[in-house]
């Protein structure tokens, strides 16, 4: 933002109509509406967007280890399309993250940068974890099957959950909580099958967060 | 209860949408002038003229950064101004139940 007028140097426009209850009700809630929906990156459609990428994302992994006996971990072309479609889904977020926080500065965008840095740290933790497992001799189901679609999807979830609770965001924390139950219930389902179980169950799980979040923006306020 | 209970200072609709518009960012952080003025479509002068009314009554709070064209300035609810704006929005709704 370049040279924003001095405050001091106002003119004197005026906008003292009186508002009638009803209409500053209604006036009140469009504006917080709409303020909400400006300021907040998150949105139904980026939730869409995660569910495909869910599904595509681990449905590719799937689709390359499903017939492997003994189990030998993704394929690269399996990689390929996982890594191919995460970018994608990180590029989104941070295009629709920049766009609402145009603008906006203190706490809480230190705060995010420090969240950012944590899960960062976190998630290459999970890749270190994995390295020692198969330095110790784990078996390739375990280290690149189970091990590793699981503690990436309990990082992801958990992390996500204790930010929704101090944020009070119980949407977000129904969210994660439902991920990491998601990530813990797919790894009964073995080397090949965690893949299938994840991608699936990830995407039924942002399907409804996205049709939640579309209501609720939908849906009227009664505070006011 | 009649509408003269409410802050006349909030009571305005391009102030209404000012507070309301802070409020929906969280305690402590601050708005750029021009994101403001974009979100709610005031002329430059006519926010202004709002902004130090507001700013005024200890409703928000304004800092300017830098100089020239490359000046920033910001505006965020103070404690006292999301204290209003709460009571506005009681007392609107008990005014709306009163109806």
């Amino acid at each position: 933002m370049n040279g924003t007028p001095d405050m001091s140097s106002a003119e004197s426009y005026g906008d003292e109509r009186g508002l009638d209850p009803r209409e500053a009700a209604q006036l009140l809630d469009r504006t917080q509406r709409q303020a909400q929906r400006e300021l907040d990156f998150r949105s139904p459609w980026l939730s869409l967007l995660a569910a495909a990428v869910a599904l595509l994302a681990f449905g590719a992994i799937w689709l390359s280890v499903r017939g492997q006996h003994p189990y030998k971990g993704p394929t690269p072309a399996g990689l390929i399309v996982l890594y191919a479609v995460v970018l994608i889904r990180i590029g989104t977020v941070l295009y629709a993250y920049r766009r609402a926080t145009v603008g906006v500065s203190g706490h809480s965008v230190r705060r995010r940068q420090a969240e950012g840095a944590a899960l960062g740290v976190a998630l290459l933790a999970v890749y270190v974890v994995m390295a020692a497992l198969a330095h110790a001799g784990a078996s390739d189901g375990v280290v690149y099957g189970v091990y590793v679609s699981t503690a990436t999807l309990l990082v992801l979830g958990v992390f996500w959950a204790a930010r929704s609770a101090v944020r009070e965001d119980w949407q977000g924390l129904g969210l994660s909580i439902a991920i990491v139950l998601v990530a813990a219930g797919s790894a009964f389902a073995g080397p090949r099958g965690v893949w299938l179980s994840d991608g699936v169950a990830l995407c039924i799980v942002l399907l409804a967060y996205s049709a939640a979040q579309a209501w609720l923006l939908r849906a009227p306020r009664s505070d006011t | 209860m009649t509408a003269d209970t409410l802050d006349p200072l909030i009571h305005a609709p391009a102030r209404l949408q000012i507070m309301a518009t802070l409020a929906a960012l969280p305690d402590g952080d601050a708005l750029s002038f021009t994101r403001l003025q974009d979100m709610i479509r005031l002329t430059p002068g006519n926010l202004i003229t709002h902004l130090r009314r507001l700013e005024d009554a200890d409703y928000l709070t304004s800092e300017k950064t830098g100089a020239g064209p490359a000046s920033r300035t910001s505006v965020a609810l103070t404690h006292r101004g999301r204290a209003a704006l709460d009571d506005y929005t009681e007392t609107l709704r008990g005014l709306l139940n009163g109806l």
